[in-house]
């Protein structure tokens, strides 16, 4: 019930911002810049890179706002466009460039994900590595996989729309994540 | 009850029944079945040991300037030259996808053709740069397409 409050209310945002309505597209920003940026995040890994991206997946859905018609999850079509450019900027091997960033990352990361005040140097780099261990194991899933992982288990979308954000079956997202979640448990068990 | 860990579909609905997505009757059943199966209580521990793993990783705030930034390159963009505009219009989908999607392949075959009787007419000194200025403006006709693709969903989802 709440998810489909959720989805008019989305659907109701977008046909106000084509009519020109700039608030409301600040209020569609508001409640979906967090999620999509920390998908992007935990797509490639690198937090300006997944800003750039996440400002052109708004940049095309206001770009798109005039043909705008409410006949889908307004969520499943912004990370269905989240997911293309991830992708897109995955395979043209950018990754590789931004790599210098992640150590520099990965230890302010653990210094934010300490929960204790003020966490010992011990702690921070026991944090940093099971991170890192984390962050790696992710990475090195094939990037179907990740996507499917990322949006299930940070993002809670359903099936059908990461069906929809990848462009496949739902059984097909099924067996991804099922895949996924194998290699994950395996390369993470020593974790516990 | 046959053990879940051995189908797909039972596992599956275990890694479910692990991220608590199962309604209440289903996660009832499954737990029946945990009291009796050493094997998928232990594919349950691991998967919440899994789920634990990651949920250390959290993504950083998102920075302050993030709207500023968007504003701005939106500005940028209404401020463009009307051949941009235009050129943006033709990559945006103005009708449905039904209709317009024909149209792009059409428009796109058009390219590839326009692409290739270029290749045919060009002289033979420029011969060897061309080649690699072609290669590209096809893949650039690959990606405006994907593009395209992209902007549907909200009318073909
Ligand atoms: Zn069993």
């Amino acid at each position: 019930m709440e998810a489909v409050a959720a989805l008019e209310r989305d659907a109701e945002l977008m046909l106000r911002v084509r009519e020109g309505d700039e608030t409301s597209f600040a209020l569609l920003l508001e409640r979906h810049r967090a999620p999509v940026v920390h998908f992007l995040y935990r797509m490639v890994q690198n937090q300006a890179v997944s800003e750039e991206l996440a400002q052109e997946v708004f940049l095309r859905v206001y770009r798109s706002r005039a043909t705008y018609e409410p006949t889908a999850k307004f969520t499943t079509w912004l990370f269905r466009i989240a997911t293309h450019l991830a992708l897109n900027w995955i395979r043209d091997g950018k990754k590789e460039k931004s790599q210098e960033s992640l150590n520099e990352e990965l230890l302010d990361g653990a210094e934010r994900q300490v929960p204790d005040r003020q966490p010992t140097v011990e702690q921070e780099l026991l944090y940093a590595v099971k991170l890192n261990e984390v962050r790696r194991a992710i990475e090195t899933l094939p990037e179907k996989q990740r996507a499917a992982v990322m949006m299930h288990k940070y993002e809670e979308l359903d099936y059908a729309q990461i069906a929809k954000a990848l462009r496949c079956s739902e059984s097909a997202v099924k067996s991804l994540l099922f895949r996924a979640y194998e290699t994950l448990r395996s390369r993470l068990a020593h974790m516990a | 009850m046959r053990c879940m860990k051995q189908s797909q579909d039972g596992a599956r609905i275990l890694i479910e029944y692990c991220a608590g997505a199962l309604d209440p009757m289903h996660a009832a059943e499954v737990e029946r079945h945990l009291e009796s199966c050493t094997d998928c209580r232990a594919l349950v521990e691991r998967q919440t040991e899994l789920w634990e793993a990651l949920d250390c990783w959290k993504a950083p705030q998102v920075s302050a300037d993030f709207d500023a930034r968007l504003y701005a390159r939106i500005a940028r963009e209404q401020a463009a030259p009307s051949w941009k505009k235009w050129a943006r219009r033709i990559f945006e989908p103005a009708v449905p996808a039904p209709f317009w999607k024909p149209l792009a392949s059409l428009a796109a075959a058009g390219a590839v053709l326009a692409i290739g009787l270029m290749i045919q007419t060009t002289p033979h000194p420029a011969r060897t740069p061309q080649v690699h200025a072609d290669q590209v403006d096809i893949e650039q006709v690959a990606k405006a397409l994907d593009d395209l693709d992209i902007l549907a969903p909200a009318n073909s989802m």
